[in-house]
């Protein structure tokens, strides 16, 4: 009952938030239960069926994903639903455990319309192309859809949970976060850069001896060796995580020399909101850029595309995206402040807008280089 | 209606009527601010000082009645007039600093002046003199999230002064102030509106700061009750009300 008060105060942004994450948690409840389905129509399907399991696995890390960074921003976005909770009585735990509880409660009801849609189509709706998908005319155990789909609430919950630092569920907590980067916050990335790319032309030199044991990739990608994969995600990993502190050092370079109120609004902002703009930023970028690489090969490789890998690409960019989105919505929020002393210094509104523009530009370049750079890796070991 | 205000007022409103979301916060205010002035506006919390500010500094537009600068009217210029007037002819203090976290110090008290086209070297000139001036200059190079908050309130009085508007709207600049840093803040906030012939609208609810003002206008509940002379009243509340209701839930 609590929650449907909570919802009957909600605005545009906080129903799409909503049933986005219904909504997402719906097609990762179809994913976990088609592959139960398969492994009740062929029980003695072997690593098939732990390969679909672990398909499963990066839709719902990106809705968790998209749970944490929306719980995230909700101290910032709603402070005066803090305030009262806190003057309700709710300490800390509590006031996480109701954002958890929101979270689990959208994906629940998703998971619940995915089950009653499966289990209205195992009734002999579906035509046969379907059947083996369903696990047709065996008889469903109880328990196993149950356990997949408490799986999505109970992620994306404790993800959101996780996510609200214990401090910003006191009213007046929101505290400046920190904005620079330390030494090995930039040293690792930049390793992990380096050797990966290394490693990766060393796995692809022309006279490189075949692998012995090829990994064979899912979604019609054909096969690779170990050494490019792993040396691929190395460098995909290090370029997601560099690029916060090279966010900031563009912001650095926009106002470096002697900056016009433009340019130093703009970079020195940039500087500033690098280090809560980079996460999002950089997972979408990687996913962006992994998906144009996927849709690049199946161009080129007949008979390689497949529906079930677009679906799921579509749902981790869609969460991604939506991740970056509300991110965006926090830093606004947080600077409206800022905003309103700029405007009363008479600053006008086409400096602040432009300010934003140059700042946008500026990270579209950045995450052009480290996203081109993740996907030309990518396609490289494809091949 | 009264007759046309002397030559001499450089900011005067007629009748100046504003409500927030119905609440109405003047209610037909008419008063005049003469050219080099230290106006006082005192009263207490909610009394409307700084909607009062706020009409006067063309930050707010009025529901009804007339505010003027220098013989020009205020009250129906765009936003986009009121935006170049509060840029070039007005610096504002406020109760809180509301300095650009990510910029320094000395580029938080120059961007007014860059924002108005000044040169990038005379722009940081002003602001390192306006610094060092208010006891601020050791800290010129840091970021405001390095201060504490009187420094950042120095910082902000600076920034206010430093493109020597003519004329300067100062919100109750000391609440975040203890009280010798306040008299200290006041002490060069109004030598500086006398030594350069600023004009200086100062609102504070602290009645004995009125004696830094040369005159002194009581508002009580959004009306003007003793022109020309403060009201002592009891001490008022301390702290910002939000926080007051917020600490007083919280156990």
């Amino acid at each position: 009952m609590f929650y449907l008060r909570l919802a009957r105060g909600y605005r545009v942004p906080d129903l799409g938030r909503w049933l986005l994450t219904a909504l997402a948690a719906a097609v990762v409840a179809a994913f976990l239960l088609r592959s139960l389905g398969r492994a009740m129509s062929d029980p003695l399907g072997g690593t098939d069926a732990v390969a679909r399991l672990l398909w499963c696995l990066p839709p719902l890390a990106a809705v968790a994903w998209f749970a944490a960074v929306a719980a995230r921003s909700v101290p910032a976005r709603r402070p005066e639903r803090i305030a009262g909770l806190t003057a309700a009585g709710a300490g800390s735990r509590r006031i996480r455990s109701l954002i958890a509880g929101e979270v689990a409660l959208a994906c629940t009801l998703g998971s619940v319309v995915t089950l009653l849609l499966f289990l209205v189509l195992r009734n002999d709706i579906a035509g046969p192309s379907l059947a083996p998908d369903l696990g047709m005319g065996v008889p469903l155990p109880a328990a196993a859809p149950v356990t997949l789909l408490a799986l999505v609430p109970l992620t994306a919950g404790i993800a959101a949970a996780c996510a609200v630092p214990a401090n910003e569920t006191l009213p007046g907590g929101r505290t400046r976060s920190r904005t620079g980067f330390g030494a090995l916050r930039i040293a690792l990335p930049i390793g992990l850069v380096v050797v990966g790319a290394a490693l990766e032309l060393i796995a692809l030199r022309p006279g490189a001896a075949v692998d012995g044991r090829p990994i064979h990739l899912p979604a019609g990608l054909g096969s690779t060796s170990t050494d490019a994969l792993g040396a691929w995600a190395a460098s995909a990993l290090g370029l997601a995580l560099l690029t916060g502190p090279l966010l900031a050092w563009t912001g650095r370079l926009l106002a470096v020399g002697r900056p016009t109120p433009l340019r130093l609004l703009a970079g020195r902002g940039l500087t500033a909101q690098a280090r809560r703009l980079g996460p999002p930023l950089a997972v979408l970028t990687l996913v962006v850029a992994m998906v144009l690489t996927t849709i690049r090969y199946w161009i080129g490789t007949p008979d390689s595309a497949d529906a079930l890998p677009a679906i799921e690409a579509c749902l981790v960019l869609g969460c991604a995206a939506a991740a970056v989105v509300s991110r965006l919505a926090e830093v606004r929020i947080d600077r409206r402040d800022v905003t309103e002393a700029l405007l009363r210094l008479g600053a006008s509104p086409r400096l602040l807008f432009g300010a934003v523009a140059l700042r946008t530009l500026a990270v579209g370049t950045t995450l052009l280089v480290t996203g081109g750079a993740t996907a030309a890796l990518a396609a490289a070991g494809l091949r | 209606m009264s007759a046309a205000p002397p030559d001499n007022d450089v900011v005067w409103a007629r009748g100046i009527v504003k409500s927030h979301y119905g609440t109405p916060a003047l209610r037909g205010i008419s008063i005049g601010v003469r050219d080099g002035e230290v106006l006082a506006v005192t009263g207490p919390r909610g009394s409307g000082k700084s909607t009062l500010l706020g009409c006067l500094s063309a930050q707010l537009a009025v529901d009804e009645g007339e505010v003027w600068f220098n013989s020009s009217p205020v009250h129906t210029l765009g936003r986009a007039g009121r935006e170049r007037l509060r840029r070039d002819r007005f610096g504002f203090v406020g109760s809180e600093p509301h300095l650009v976290p990510e910029l320094t110090a000395r580029e938080n008290v120059a961007l007014p002046l860059l924002l108005a086209g000044a040169g990038n070297k005379a722009a940081y000139t002003a602001a390192d003199e306006w610094l060092e001036r208010l006891d601020v200059g050791d800290v010129a190079r840091q970021r405001p999230d390095r201060l504490v908050q009187g420094q950042c309130q120095r910082i902000a009085v600076a920034r206010a002064l430093a493109p020597l508007p003519p004329v300067v709207f100062a919100d109750d600049p000391t609440a975040p102030l203890h009280r010798e840093a306040a008299e200290q803040v006041l002490r060069i906030l109004t030598s500086a509106a006398r030594s350069h012939q600023l004009t200086l609208v100062l609102a504070t609810h602290d009645p004995e700061l009125v004696r830094f003002a040369d005159r002194a206008v009581a508002l009580v509940d959004g009306r003007l009750t003793a022109p020309a002379a403060p009201v002592p009243r009891g001490t008022p509340a301390q702290g910002t009300p939000g926080a007051s209701a917020v600490t007083a839930t919280r156990r």
